[in-house]
């Protein structure tokens, strides 16, 4: 067991370890929001508006004397909730169309990878925005528009992997011993495919993270009372002046997560790829 | 370089048409609901049928959308639901702020950029490059909305040494344009930096350790003119097609921006647009956007042209 | 030593003097790895010396150290190297610099990969001559013509202009060649030059290389593995293995009666030469 310790190579696993002990920690937050945050989120108390952080109150109250602390703390389920959703949107759909335009090919593949280019081709935000007016505010519409958002990029990676693994022979070999489409998909390609989509995700979800903060901050993502970091610096961009602790704490927040999760996808990308290093 | 350029621009025409049409159905997919805004949520069906039939939104999408298009060609956006005001004119009146805000923000992405990433190559392994690495890693991670309310907090509240927002064109008063541009540009262009630093680097790395580098080398030059004068042009190449995408990025992040220092541009009208449920003035501004990113991925893939003597002479694509 | 050197007797300095140089490789757990091991070399005025040996071998990080040039974990541990007068292994690199492109010059492997694909071919070829010689871009645009023509290409004037890619494989060796004449350098280090070009190229290649020897009076030291080039161009040899002089004579001598069982096993390798006794000169 202390050998195995010893034996583990920190240096190469780094920055996994460094991006994972701090999601670990905000993930402890969502899971356990309500046992850990000192105060529920939703309480109001009109005698204690706006006070700053104290230590009845160790972040602070808001506008409407909520405590800042146990709300950032339930945010952070909402912000888990919609990378982990939004990325799976993004995972599966991407991976199926990347995976059927590889694995069909012909005029299967070109229709499915222009319109995929062509949805590539919009900013992100702006093809966010615009399917959240189409779809209505709410924050389960944000996780389905965030969603779409990533579907190019992961099925531009996946056709990419199917059609290195199509060249292998175990491919042809399962097509000659006459295997169906669904189980040379399932059994022979998915499984060689993973680990560059799971790179991907990684990436996904700190891009989730902002997408919906932005959305929430400009009012289309989660919608107040409950408590997201993007409708929370939203509320304290009314009040920079007398408490900036409503702006400073919810951006922490999210650069937290999204630095975890980028320090993850970097990691992970230096480990299963050491020629991309140096 | 006549060749590529009309082969470009034939992709570019294709994309935008297909763009079009994406955002068309988009915005469009669910019926009956731009009325119901428009017109609150108590009207009767039959207010509703009116509205719909006065602006044909009981016809097929597809007659909706050749109509739209062809207006749209001929320069009429089309009317406001909410005020009946054309959009064209504010579409116009809008365009140039936020044009001056993506592009100061861009300028201000590969200023940093390009010296910051091709110093860490020079200096590869070093501490400066990890240093630098490191640096780009923590502000790839900062959202450019809380850049945008930190600089506000210390620059205007503070400080008080630059306006929290507002806008006034560069024609009237110059400098007060800049002082209020200053701090938008700041929060897009730093951010995108993170991510250009980090291409630079990997690209001037990439050429440093290139054949042709050696013999710049073995000439005698030294350090200055083997990174100015051989190695930053070859590795300007594979970094502008990244940075293209990040200007296009630029302006779709504009719609935040433009809301936080309520800047009157086309993002902000994009959010109006949508907060009103209005549809032309949605359409008009996302379609603007939409053509903002195509125009520069065209600019900037013919710029790399003129970059790769490659690609100029004996162009296939 | 059999047959001695003639130049050995009239100049009493050799272009170069490398004597014990020993080549490491710095490693992680703090050990060093040799890859050059007390290697000694002479190269007189005129002369075209080459080395022989298998990649891996050390004969390009010897051409490599001559320039100071080698790789960032390679380090000279020990040994000397004179240009002449000129001591090698003790200059800074700025004192380097000036003699590199100047009184060195390198002709590398592959010339497509080595000229900057996004810079005219006369500027390159001219670089020298502004670095070295404070010469303005466009005269060393003019003179790069002029270099380009001594080298055979034709319509130098016009070829200035142009980009490494629309230069033929032969036409790119010519201009790295060219390149490293800007100067007239005492040494040219041409590390194999004609390996990435067919034959009837190498040929051209090898005869432009032996012209120069004869009017411009540079010595040449050639690296190759290819045996049937050094019977043809050189004049003396030095056969490389795991990073130790196996041998060196006279290229008559060592095809005919070499002495070490390496050189024995190279040349039964390549039984068209070792059965040809065509060799140069």
């Amino acid at each position: 067991m202390i050998s195995v310790l010893r034996d583990f190579d920190w240096r190469r696993w780094r920055l996994v370890l460094t991006g994972g002990t701090i999601i670990g920690l905000i993930l402890i937050c969502a899971i356990f929001a309500p046992w850990i945050a000192p105060y529920s989120p939703y309480d109001l108390d009109v005698v204690a508006m706006l006070q700053s952080p104290s230590g009845a109150h160790l972040l602070g109250t808001d506008e409407l004397g909520r405590d800042l602390l146990s709300r950032t703390i339930h945010a952070a389920r909402i912000s888990m909730e919609v990378a982990f959703i939004a990325a799976s949107v993004g995972l599966i759909f991407g991976t199926l169309i990347g995976v059927a335009a590889a694995y069909f090919g012909g005029l299967v593949d070109m229709v499915l990878m222009r319109f995929m280019e062509l949805l590539f081709s919009f900013p992100a935000i702006l093809l966010a925005v615009v399917l959240m007016a189409s779809l209505g505010t709410s924050i389960l519409n944000a996780m389905i528009a965030i969603g779409i958002v990533f579907i190019p990029g992961f099925s531009r990676l996946a056709r990419a992997a199917t059609e290195v693994v199509l060249r292998e022979q175990y491919v042809e070999a399962a097509r000659a011993i006459g295997m169906g489409h669904g189980r040379i998909v399932f059994v022979e390609i998915l499984p060689n495919i993973l680990a560059p989509l799971l790179v991907e995700a990684a990436v996904a979800f700190s891009y989730a993270i902002l997408l919906e903060s932005a959305l929430s901050f400009l009012g289309l993502g989660a919608q107040p009372p409950e408590p997201s970091w993007g409708n929370m610096l939203n509320t304290g961009r009314g009040f920079m002046g007398q408490a900036p602790w409503l702006s400073i704490v919810p951006g922490a927040a999210i650069f937290f997560s999204v630095l975890g999760f980028n320090l993850i996808g970097d990691g992970l990308r230096d480990v299963l790829d050491p020629y991309m290093k140096e | 370089m006549g060749r590529l350029i009309s082969t470009r621009l034939a992709a570019f025409v294709m994309t935008l048409f297909a763009a079009s049409i994406v955002l068309f159905l988009t915005i469009n997919i669910l019926p009956g609901s731009a009325a119901k805004s428009a017109l609150g949520m108590e009207a009767t069906p039959q207010a509703i049928a009116r509205f719909e039939a006065q602006r044909g939104l009981d016809r097929p999408l597809v007659v909706q959308y050749v109509e739209w298009l062809s207006k749209t060609i001929t320069g009429d956006f089309g009317t406001s639901f909410q005020n009946s005001v054309p959009v064209g004119p504010e579409l116009l009146k809008r365009i140039p702020v936020t044009l001056e805000l993506a592009t100061l923000a861009f300028l201000i992405a590969n200023l940093v950029a390009i010296p910051l990433g091709t110093l860490a190559a020079a200096r590869h392994t070093r501490a400066s490059d990890k240093t630098t690495t490191f640096a780009a890693t923590v502000l790839g991670a900062v959202p450019n909305f809380w850049l945008a309310t930190l600089l506000i907090m210390v620059f205007s509240l503070n400080l008080r040494w630059l306006p929290p927002g507002g806008f006034t064109s560069f024609v009237d008063d110059p400098a007060q344009n800049l002082r209020q541009m200053i701090m938008p540009a700041l929060s897009l262009g730093l951010v995108s930096s993170a991510l250009l630093i980090r291409i630079m680097r990997a690209s001037m790395i990439e050429v440093l350790s290139s054949d042709y580098i050696r013999t710049a080398h073995a000439k005698g030059a030294n350090e200055t003119i083997v990174i100015r004068r051989h190695a930053l042009r070859n590795s300007l190449i594979p970094y502008m097609n990244v940075a293209a995408v990040e200007f296009g990025f630029l302006f779709g992040s504009a719609v935040v921006i433009e809301d936080i220092f309520r800047l009157p541009g086309v993002g902000s009208l994009v959010l109006v647009g949508i907060i009103n449920r209005d549809f032309p003035v949605l359409l008009a501004s996302a379609l603007t956007i939409t053509v903002f990113v195509l125009v520069v991925n065209l600019i900037v893939d013919l710029a790399v042209g003129l970059l790769d003597p490659r690609r100029v002479k004996g162009s296939q694509a | 030593m059999t047959e001695s050197r003639q130049h050995a007797l009239q100049d009493r300095i050799p272009t170069l003097r490398i004597r014990d140089l020993s080549i490491e490789f710095a490693r992680r757990r703090g050990d060093a790895l040799k890859v050059v091991d007390r290697v000694s070399i002479d190269i007189w005025p005129r002369e075209i010396v080459g080395i022989i040996g298998e990649s891996g071998s050390g004969k390009t990080l010897t051409s490599l150290a001559t320039l100071r040039m080698l790789p960032k974990r390679a380090v000279i541990a020990k040994g000397t190297m004179h240009l002449g007068e000129t001591s090698l292994h003790d200059r800074s690199e700025r004192e380097m610099r000036a003699l590199r492109g100047d009184r060195i010059a390198l002709i590398p492997q592959d010339a497509m990969q080595s000229l900057n694909p996004t810079m005219r071919i006369g500027r390159q070829v001219g670089e020298p001559l502004e670095l070295h010689s404070g010469y303005s871009v466009s005269s060393a645009l003019e003179a790069a013509g002029k270099l380009l023509g001594s080298v055979h290409i034709r319509e130098p004037e016009k070829r200035v202009l142009e980009y490494p890619h629309q230069y033929s494989g032969g036409m790119q060796q010519r201009a790295m060649i060219a390149m490293g004449l800007a100067l007239n350098p005492q040494l040219i280090i041409a590390d194999e030059p004609t390996t990435a070009l067919d034959v009837t190229v190498q040929a051209q290649v090898l005869k432009l290389l032996r012209e120069i020897r004869d009017q411009k009076g540079a010595s040449i030291l050639f690296i190759t593995h290819d045996l049937g080039v050094v019977a043809e161009l050189c004049d003396w040899v030095y056969v490389m293995r795991n990073g130790e002089i196996v041998e060196d004579g006279a290229v008559r001598q060592i095809f005919t009666a070499p002495r070490a069982e390496y050189t024995r096993m190279l040349l039964d390798a390549t039984p068209s030469i070792h059965t040809t006794p065509a060799v140069a000169r």
